[in-house]
């Protein structure tokens, strides 16, 4: 390729090799106003912006440290009955002062209301139950984080093993394609037939009751959303080049799925994984509630609830705490995964 | 189109039957016996099990009470009401279940589309926002928070509903219930409802209709609303089955004397045969919503009637 042999179509003359320049001296424009920008600190960007996803973000870190450390914040632990001091209404030291949580309590009957205050006729100058203590002389403080405790590693673990068994079933269901897909879908269809209440109730009467079983009857039920989002989303992948590329360079289909497809849907399956924990969390507080749910003295959100339910019109106080943070976590794990969700996907924010 | 509802209607079917077998089998291994009074001898005990053929082999007992269901027969309550028929029990307590999940379902249905409506007309206002708001708190707290609230507030301390249903008070009874039941139905549906408004005013036929010189209502009921509607009747059904799921609860909360509460009691008491029989109608009730809506998505739409058509579905 030494002699230049090429010659100008209309002319015909030769090209010499001065009619060329080099254009490296001046090196290529590079757009500063759009920087590309790593995808993950676009999300990153996009996610901090979203305030409501933030202040969910500070409120569930919140929670958790409270229910890492809220029981051992009293003297009491959660187990301790004194039943000389039940019912007792919140009483906090220094607020009790300004003439609130100051163990008052107002006993509405037929005849009127009524001022008591079970700390003063016992005569307790130095008791404290900062949330109020039960119809078991137990203290609520301690008892609602213990529960809070509880049922967020329930709905955690549940979900984190959710989202592993319907990751790679929706995957390789969606990869394989054909009868395979086919089969699957069958099955989950079959299975998602059945209402979850039905499934969970029957599985809490065979299985003992306990920790285990409500995860096991949880990650039961949850897995087919979760699969059918990883299913949906390689469907879309499958066909595009990298997958292509890499099976030419000689991937294995394991390797295609879990190494190459699976990076690409991340932000997807994390967004799933949120709002699998507040169905974790509420269905956790049914059982409890219907009374399927952790045996005593072990406590968890729903069965507070439950617990304080039968009193609530005369001491309401009780079922207030539980309440609050029940509402509180699903809502903020809502809030949290919309935000994620339009993190990772900003066409949806035009919505 | 015959095709694809005859493979949705066996598909069906065959779901409800694996559903009665798992949930036979599963009872096989529940813990507990409906008899288990101590004063019973084993001799009585086996008499027992003979008279309710709990004797025989778990196939017969499986394959003669799938042909009984069929016929409606689910055989007797053991512990609840002894040796009363469950298809009685039943009967007076499903029409209470489904009037007061109608009601719930009518009012968050149509609160929902009011909701969402108002909030995509007023894309980015406050009202967008409020809607908004007021629909993530719908969704996220559980209908048995807000049937406490409710009963506490309007039942115990105003005063102006009753706390418990009662029988002689019907419809005053169940307002709460169904609001309380309706509010997670209405919120999804209001957040629904805008997602899909927003999408269609931003059409084109939108605009097109807007310059032939129709507007007002009938721009928004007919040309909008109508087509923001077909998705919308999909996510109706999964909310009505979650509706049963939150029955269970409200209905302990208010008492009602509904198939919910039935269950609860049927679940604590270990009467077998009416949690199998409840949960078989439960599931009958799922799988028949959501065969009729997948059906009549089809009727509605007819790109996905089109679609169907071709075979493959």
């Amino acid at each position: 390729m030494s002699e230049l042999s090429v010659s100008h179509p209309l002319t015909g003359d030769a090209f010499l090799p001065d009619d060329f320049e080099l254009r490296g001296s001046t090196p290529a424009e590079v757009d500063s106003n759009f920087a590309s920008q790593n995808y993950w600190k676009d999300v990153f960007k996009r996610f901090v912006s979203n305030k409501g996803a933030i202040v969910s973000l500070v409120v569930i870190l919140l929670l958790c440290l409270l229910a890492a450390f809220g029981p051992k914040m009293t003297g009491y632990t959660y187990a301790t009955q004194t039943l000389s001091e039940k019912n007792f209404a919140p009483r906090v030291p220094g607020l009790e002062k300004f003439g609130i949580f100051d163990g008052n309590e107002a006993l509405r009957t037929t005849s009127g209301v009524k001022i008591i205050n079970g700390y003063t006729q016992k005569g307790l100058t130095d008791t404290y139950y900062w949330f109020g203590s039960d119809t078991l002389g137990r203290d609520i403080w301690t008892r609602v984080w213990e529960g809070t405790r509880i049922s967020l590693s329930i709905a955690v673990l549940a979900a984190v093993i959710d989202m592993i068994i319907g990751m790679s079933y929706g995957l390789i269901s969606g990869y394989f394609g054909g009868r395979v897909d086919n089969i699957m879908q069958r099955i989950a269809e079959i299975i998602n037939g059945i209402p979850r209440l039905v499934v969970v109730t029957l599985l809490m009467l065979v299985l003992p009751r306990g920790f285990a079983t409500i995860v096991f009857a949880l990650l039961i039920t949850e897995w087919i959303g979760m699969s059918r989002i990883a299913r949906a989303e390689m469907l879309k992948l499958k066909e595009q080049e990298f997958v292509l590329a890499s099976r030419t360079l000689g991937a294995k289909d394991f390797t295609i799925i879990f190494r190459e497809i699976l990076p690409n849907i991340i932000g997807q399956i994390i967004t799933q994984l949120m709002f699998s924990i507040p169905t974790a969390i509420f269905t956790e507080a049914f059982l409890s509630f219907v009374g399927l749910g952790i045996p005593v003295p072990m406590c968890s959100l729903g069965s507070l609830i439950s617990d304080a339910f039968n009193s609530f019109t005369t001491h309401p106080y009780q079922i207030i705490p539980p309440i609050v943070v029940l509402a509180c976590l699903m809502l903020c794990f809502n809030m949290l995964a919309d935000g994620l969700r339009e993190a990772f996907d900003p066409k949806l924010k035009e919505m | 189109m015959h095709k694809y509802i005859l493979k949705r209607i066996f598909l069906s079917v065959f779901t409800l039957l694996a559903i009665t077998l798992v949930l036979f089998t599963l009872l096989q291994f529940m813990p507990g016996s409906p008899f288990n009074d101590e004063k019973l001898t084993d001799d009585q005990r086996t008499v027992l099990n003979a008279k309710y053929g709990l004797d025989q082999p778990v196939y017969v007992q499986f394959g003669k009470y799938v042909s009984n269901m069929v016929q409606g027969d689910f055989g007797v309550s053991y512990n609840i009401s002894k040796n009363t028929p469950i298809s009685q029990l039943i009967q007076t307590r499903l029409p209470v279940s489904i009037r007061i999940g109608g009601m719930a379902v009518g009012l968050g249905a149509i609160v929902g589309l009011i909701f969402g409506v108002i909030a995509a007309l007023n894309h980015n206002t406050f009202w967008d926002t409020l809607c908004t708001a007021v629909s993530v708190l719908g969704v996220s707290v559980p209908s048995y928070v807000f049937a406490l609230a409710l009963s506490y507030t309007f039942g115990f301390r105003l005063s102006w509903l009753p706390m418990l249903y009662s029988s002689k008070a019907e419809f005053a009874s169940s307002v709460m219930p169904s609001i309380a039941l309706g509010m997670f139905t209405m919120a999804s549906i209001a957040r629904f409802t805008r997602t899909e408004m927003l999408e269609v005013l931003g059409s084109d036929y939108m605009l097109l209709a807007e310059s032939k010189g129709i507007s007002g209502a009938p721009l928004i009921l007919r040309h909008a609303l109508r087509n923001a509607m077909i998705p919308i009747i999909t996510v109706l059904a999964p909310l009505i089955v979650d509706l049963m799921t939150g029955s269970l609860v409200v209905e302990k909360i208010f008492s009602i004397p509904g198939v919910g509460s039935l269950l609860v009691t049927a679940i604590q008491s270990n009467d077998y045969n009416v949690v199998i029989s409840l949960s078989f109608i439960y599931s009958a009730m799922y799988i028949g919503i959501m065969l009729v809506v997948d059906l009549l998505y089809g009727l509605i739409d007819p790109r996905i009637r089109i679609t169907k058509e071709g075979g493959n579905a």
